[in-house]
Parts: structure tokens; C-alpha cells; sequence
């Protein structure tokens, strides 16, 4: 074989492929024009700024449906978790509206009990939150008391939960991926406002005589902080305060009165 | 000469039926059958896509490549001509059906790796069809494709409201119905008798 037919052998598959490719994209190009759909710049924009996550969280098929009811101002910046913070405030200022709670959140246990709070029985057997809260309701007085077997930390995917003195405690390792706030059995890990200053250290929604018996640093429902609080944002709600965040200066008048320390302070 | 378009319409639709008898094109068969309306868009996109491209193909190949003899380049060449029609039925659904086109989502472009498509044009050549044969064994395959989606979003659509055992939520139970499915349709081999 010569060095021409060599050259022919490899030269003719690649002008072939070469020519079908060029035929249908110059097809594909008049039909592409043909066929053009108008992307609003601002759309494209907010996509590329958007977490590209395609994860569907948001209630819209995929990042660029999300972009759309955006620029649509049908969705809330908010109900996307996966964008970062200054992406979602540079977003916020294409479309000129206000980034407000950019849904950053903060994870907190709200409980202050662990050895404080009391045991109603010993629970010996497997250790697992869901398996001793079927055993009579969990071996804590308190039925919003947490019973550290550390259901929370198992399923943490970046070992940002430490279980200190029978009590789950959340460390700087934390994603906010919220996987122990779908996790916990009796729902007291909290997801509040990443620039929240101050949480309710407690879950329990009883009286204040009853929450006294088990535990010293639940909340009594005394109602001081409502008092306290100098820009109303905190209600009493069934025997526990809720705080409303958007309110709430972080004085910390609230954590500073709290008779019974459950109100806690974050820096 | 009707007999072998007869047995290629049956042989397409169901003793060869793509997903339930060879397995090929699982991937959209299991993606896009959650709703029946869905499953049928795709199934639609399929078959516009597979008897065109078995068109193409076969045009390609028996008037390209074969004179050239160089028909190792079948499969390269084969996707390039899938791969544009995809994009052409891609644009085709954004502009006049946006919410197909949502709905479809990634599934859409990955019926140019959907290796049914790929499949059937390859068929086409090693069982030496005419261009009316390849045309119409493309065509049914698609149909075949879409009739085995549907059954399957049908399926699914009864088993989210039915009472299933936890474990076997979502994709098991998925997975067993598309079995017990290709199960049936093994009833229809041997019909051709082949």
C-alpha cells in the first residue's frame, strides 16, 4: 500500500463524517433560527447565578423553570437552598426586588436538657432516638427532652452533631443540609434564620409546674421574655415563646431575663 | 412482499418490542414513565426520532458509506445523524410545547444515547432492509417503544395510590412491574416463527 493510499484510506471516513456533520448543521442552524425561542437576558443571567443544582427542590423542573418564575416574579429567591447567599443578593439585584431572608439557615437543638433533664425509666436496648421513643415514649420525662442515642448525628453526612452529656449539640462542621432536621424523631432540631441572635432552647409545650418537675432548663412559659422583648417579636404560643425573626434586633434583653436560661444566645 | 412489512409492524410493535424483548432503551423507559402525558411525549419524540434516523441512516449508508466502502464508520456516523435529529425535535418541542419540554427535562437529549435508537438503525443494516423496510422497522420500533412507556406509565400512575410495602416504594416496584411486563410479552415471541 503507498503512502497515498494510506492517506485516501484515512482521509475519506473523515471527509465523510466531516461533510454529514456540516449538512446537518447548516440545517440545524436554519432551524435553529427558524425556531427561535426568545431566552430573556435577565433569565440567563439569574441561571448562571442560580446553584445549577437541577435538584428540583424549589417545585420547578430544573434550574432554568426556577430562573423563569423568577424573573416571572412568581418564585421567592428563598425557596432555593442551594444558591449561595451573595449570589442570591446579586440575583436579587438584576431583578431589582428585595433579597430579604435569602433562606440561609442556621441548625439549633432546641433543647437545653441532656443530664439536666430527667429519666423516666432506664432504657436498655438498641441504641436509636425512633426505637426508644416506641418504648413508652422515650426513656426522657420530658417528651420533647432529647434522648442523645444520636439518631441526628448518624445520618450527618459531615459530622457536624456531637452528642455532649446525653444531649445533641451542633459544631462548625454544620452544611445546613437539614438532614437531622428530617431525622429527629421528636422534631427539636430547629432550622431558624441563619442571622438569627437568639433561639428558644426548649420544644416543650407544657406548663410551666410540669416542666419544672424534669427539668431545670426547660421552659416554664413564664412569659418574661414576651415582657421583655422591646420590639415585640416574640408571642407566647402554647405555653412555649416563638420568635419572630424578622422582628427581632438581637438585644438579647429576652436570653438576658430568661429565669430559667432557655432562651439561648448565637454569635 | 406485505407479509414481510406485516411481520416487520408486529415484529416492531411486539415480539422484538425494544424495552419489554431486548432491553434497550431503559433508561427514558424507566425516567419519563411517571406520567402517562409525559410518556407520551417522549414516546412521540422516539418514534419521530428513530424512523427518521433509520431513513437517514440507511440513506447514508447504502449510498455513502458502501460505495466508499467504509462502513466501519456506521456507528460514529449513525449518531452525528441521531444526535442532529434530537437537537432539530429538542428546538421543535421548545418553541411549540414548553411545558413537554420541561416536563421531558434531561430525558430529551439523552435519546441520542438512548441505545434503542442507535439499535434499530443498526438493525436496519444487518438485516439488510430496503429504505422502505428500514423506514417502517424504525417507525414500529418507536411505536413499540411508546406503547411499552405508556403500559408502564400506567402502571405507575395506579401504583402511587395503591398501598405498598415501604421498601418497595418508588424504583423497586417500578423495576418489578416493568418485569412482570416484559414477562407478558414474551408470550408474543415465537409468533413470527422465528
Amino acid at each position: 500500500m503507498s503512502g497515498m493510499d494510506i492517506f485516501i484510506t484515512i482521509i475519506t471516513p473523515l471527509g465523510i463524517l466531516f461533510a454529514i456533520a456540516l449538512v446537518f448543521g447548516v440545517i440545524l442552524s436554519y432551524a435553529g433560527k427558524k425556531l427561535e425561542v426568545k431566552v430573556d437576558e435577565k433569565e440567563e443571567e439569574v441561571l448562571s447565578l442560580l446553584a445549577n443544582a437541577n435538584c428540583g427542590a424549589c417545585g420547578y423542573p430544573g434550574c432554568s423553570g426556577f430562573a423563569k418564575a423568577l424573573c416571572e416574579g412568581k418564585a421567592e429567591l428563598n425557596m432555593c437552598s442551594a444558591t449561595p447567599g451573595e449570589n442570591k443578593k446579586k440575583i436579587a439585584g438584576i431583578l431589582g426586588i428585595d433579597a430579604g431572608d435569602t433562606g440561609e439557615k442556621r441548625i439549633v437543638v432546641a433543647c437545653g436538657g441532656g443530664l439536666i433533664c430527667k429519666d423516666k425509666f432506664e432504657y436498655i436496648g438498641y441504641e436509636d432516638c425512633a426505637m426508644a421513643l416506641q418504648t413508652a415514649g422515650g426513656n426522657k420525662a420530658c417528651s420533647n427532652g432529647c434522648m442523645g442515642f444520636g439518631n441526628c448525628a448518624k445520618v450527618c453526612p459531615s459530622q457536624a452533631i456531637d452528642i455532649k452529656d446525653n444531649r445533641a449539640e451542633i459544631n462548625s462542621n454544620c452544611t445546613k443540609c437539614q438532614s437531622c432536621v428530617k431525622t429527629c424523631p421528636i422534631h427539636i432540631i430547629k432550622a431558624i434564620p441563619e442571622n438569627a441572635k437568639v433561639y428558644i432552647k426548649c420544644s416543650s409545650h407544657k406548663k410551666g409546674k410540669e416542666v419544672m418537675d424534669v427539668c431545670k432548663s426547660g421552659c416554664i412559659a413564664c412569659g418574661m421574655c414576651v415582657r421583655t422583648c422591646p420590639s415585640g417579636a416574640i408571642v407566647m404560643e402554647d405555653n412555649l415563646p416563638v420568635i419572630n425573626y424578622d422582628k427581632c434586633t438581637g438585644c438579647g434583653a429576652c436570653a438576658d431575663k430568661c429565669p430559667t436560661k432557655c432562651i439561648a444566645k448565637l454569635d | 412482499m406485505e407479509t414481510a412489512y406485516f411481520a416487520i409492524f408486529i415484529g416492531g410493535i411486539f415480539v422484538n418490542n425494544f424495552v419489554l424483548s431486548q432491553s434497550l432503551g431503559i433508561c427514558p423507559f424507566l425516567g419519563v414513565s411517571k406520567k402517562t402525558e409525559t410518556a407520551l411525549g417522549m414516546g412521540l419524540a422516539v418514534i419521530f426520532v428513530m424512523a427518521l434516523s433509520s431513513l437517514f441512516t440507511y440513506i447514508v449508508y447504502t449510498w455513502i458509506l458502501t460505495p466508499l466502502n467504509i462502513q466501519y464508520i456506521q456507528t460514529i456516523a449513525f449518531i452525528l445523524i441521531i444526535a442532529s435529529f434530537v437537537q432539530l425535535v429538542e428546538m421543535v418541542l421548545k418553541k411549540f410545547s414548553p411545558s413537554l419540554y420541561g416536563a421531558l427535562g434531561v430525558y430529551l437529549p439523552l435519546i441520542t444515547t438512548n441505545c434503542a435508537v442507535l439499535g434499530v438503525t443498526l438493525l436496519n443494516v444487518q438485516e439488510s432492509y430496503n429504505i422502505l423496510e428500514a423506514f417502517l422497522n424504525g417507525l414500529f420500533s418507536g411505536v413499540g417503544f411508546t406503547l411499552a412507556i405508556l403500559l408502564l406509565a400506567g402502571i405507575r400512575e395506579r401504583l402511587v395510590k395503591s398501598d405498598i410495602p415501604e421498601s418497595f416504594k418508588g424504583f423497586p416496584i417500578t423495576l418489578i412491574a416493568a418485569a412482570v411486563l416484559s414477562m407478558a410479552f414474551t408470550a408474543f415471541s415465537g409468533m413470527l416463527g422465528g
